[in-house]
């Protein structure tokens, strides 16, 4: 692998964020309207139950902490599909970029636009809420990782459907990561789910986030396991994604990348 | 002009039943010119597309430099580049950070230089800090072609490099190309539409039809498998002269006073002396001798002479 090919794309993909007035409102706009409808509903909510700064605390974390996957993915499917409309993909996969290359380019990218997104999102949240999102403490640390890598296993699935039958199917880039969201229990615990829902969610690794994070919210403490737990299916989920994915980017290769410009 | 840089073998692509390229083997020399034409959906773009591994053929082998494409993508990739007519940059970036992309990806040391004097030889150094989507198409043609050469590549795909470009920018470009290949033996494999500039260009020509191809030769050979010229003659005496093609039963098409005869072009001394011989004088003559286009026309009306 080469960092300066890696280091290319990485560029190629904030020369895109810079002139693209969509992509900056996908970094900013978005994530402070959730705050501003959540946070506020959020504040009705509390003022009407006794737990109220618990109630807030949870809805705002749970916005930040879904921003953390939901912008991972979002970079993977749209950096994807930004060489289709720039008619781009035939030159960067006739370069000697490698696909491992474009896969660790596309990692990186989501990871540096989550975090940029993740410290917007907690400085409007304190600015506006007076919610010190970094209460979590070195927690955040695996936390943060384990929804980032939800979110590039997701991405790069996502991707894989799209190179493989392409802008027909794009619309998964802003769609597909929700198929998790009723099983991740973001704003509610996983036991409101229905019986089979909540067998579903047990496969789910965000769910075992989202439920250290109120744990977390209500005792101060969070349950070593559940974290466990969350990096190991997705460990699985994050290298089936891959596989996936250059599955997809081969039998695309048998059709012709040349078809998808 | 020895070493085979690029050798095809057997390179068949199937979609389903539909085989778009079939069998197809040719290879190109250090430093050769080597054009490949053929009538629309002859396999061309197929063709280029599985020697730039964005098409996985069905079978058949690809190997550059003595190595097959398939093991060895990214180091051949390196050396070897192309330009299209059909595809684009990102059309937000401007030009510099464009090629910026680029010249790192295929890690040009001295990219700033690299990128400078291509943009001068180009002549679109003025548009540096213009947005792709913001210049002309002929402008778009040279920033991809300068695009193409900043890794120094020793085989160039060029597949319509000229379309859309004014008469003497394309002038330019060809004697650009044509330097970079005497200077640096850059091998090229060419497409074109413009049979005048195939003529110009290649060394050889693989001319491919329905998948297929169907004739290798110099341009110059290609042509002369037409045998039909057109000799065009002003004769003031015109009833004398159509008397006598009656007479020979010489098929002619006549304007005022301009004579169309078309014949096979080693038949022509013997027309010139049968006008003298009767005393049919001409006051002008031009002879069209059949050129690359001619055998492109009847290839694509399947029609081969």
């Amino acid at each position: 692998m080469s960092i300066r090919r890696i280091l290319a794309m990485n560029r190629r993909y904030f020369y895109t964020l810079v002139h693209n007035y969509d992509r900056l409102s996908d970094s900013i706009y978005w994530p402070l309207m959730d705050l501003l409808i959540w946070g506020l509903t959020g504040l009705y909510f509390a003022g009407l139950s006794e737990n109220s700064e618990q109630t807030i605390a949870v809805l705002l974390t749970g916005i930040i902490f879904w921003i953390v996957t939901w912008r991972s993915q979002y970079e993977i499917t749209v950096n994807l599909l930004s060489e289709m409309w720039d008619r781009n993909l035939v030159n960067i996969f006739t370069s000697p970029l490698k696909l491992s290359e474009w896969i660790t380019a596309v990692m990186l990218q989501g990871g540096v636009k989550m975090t940029i997104s993740i410290l917007f999102s907690g400085a409007i949240a304190f600015i506006l809420y007076k919610y010190a999102f970094f209460q979590f403490g070195l927690w955040l640390i695996p936390i943060i990782i384990s929804l980032c890598i939800t979110g590039w296993a997701i991405g790069f699935s996502v991707a894989g459907l799209i190179i493989r039958y392409g802008q027909k199917v794009q619309t998964l880039a802003w769609t597909g990561a929700y198929v998790i969201v009723p099983f991740s229990a973001i704003y509610y615990p996983v036991s409101i789910l229905p019986s089979w829902a909540q067998e579903v969610s047990k496969i789910v690794p965000t769910s075992y986030i989202f439920e250290a994070m109120r744990q977390h919210i209500s005792s101060g403490h969070i349950s070593l396991e559940k974290i466990v737990v969350s990096f190991a299916l997705n460990a699985l989920y994050l290298l089936l994604s891959i596989l996936l994915f250059i599955y997809g980017f081969r039998e695309s290769k048998k059709h012709g990348l040349g078809r998808l410009i | 002009m020895s070493n085979k840089i690029l050798e095809v073998k057997n390179l068949t692509k199937k979609f389903g039943k539909f085989t778009a390229v079939d069998r197809v083997s040719f290879s190109l020399r250090e430093g050769e010119i080597l054009g490949l034409l053929g009538p629309n959906g002859a396999g061309k773009t197929t063709t280029i597309h599985m020697l730039l591994d964005v098409l996985t053929p069905t079978f058949g082998e690809i190997n550059y430099f003595g190595k097959n494409l398939t093991d060895h993508r990214s180091e051949i990739l390196k050396r070897v580049n192309f330009s299209s007519a059909y595809i684009s940059l990102p059309w937000l970036f401007t030009i510099e950070e464009a090629l910026t992309v680029f010249a790192e990806l295929y890690e040009i040391p001295n990219k700033k230089k690299r990128i400078d004097k291509l943009l001068s030889e180009f002549e679109i150094e003025h548009l540096r800090k213009k947005q792709v989507y913001k210049i002309s198409a002929g402008e778009k043609a040279r920033l991809l072609l300068t695009k193409a050469f900043l890794n120094y590549p020793e085989i160039i795909l060029l597949d319509e490099p000229t379309a859309s470009l004014d008469p003497d920018i394309a002038v330019k470009i060809r004697e650009f190309l044509k330097r970079e290949r005497k200077e640096y033996k850059v091998s090229m494999l060419f497409t074109s539409h413009n049979m005048n500039e195939v003529e110009e260009m290649c060394d050889r020509i693989v001319f491919l039809n329905k998948g297929k191809i169907i004739a290798e030769d110099k341009p110059e050979n290609l042509a002369k498998q037409i045998s039909d010229s057109e000799v065009e003659l002003l004769i003031e005496e015109d009833e004398k002269a159509t008397r006598l093609f009656t007479r020979e039963k010489i098929t002619y098409l006549k304007d005022r006073n301009i004579f169309r005869i078309t014949i096979k072009t080693i038949e022509i001394p013997h027309l010139l002396t049968l006008l003298t011989s009767n005393e049919v004088e001409f006051q002008d003559i031009s002879i069209n001798k059949p050129g690359l286009e001619d055998y492109f026309l009847k290839i694509s009306k399947g029609v081969k002479k």
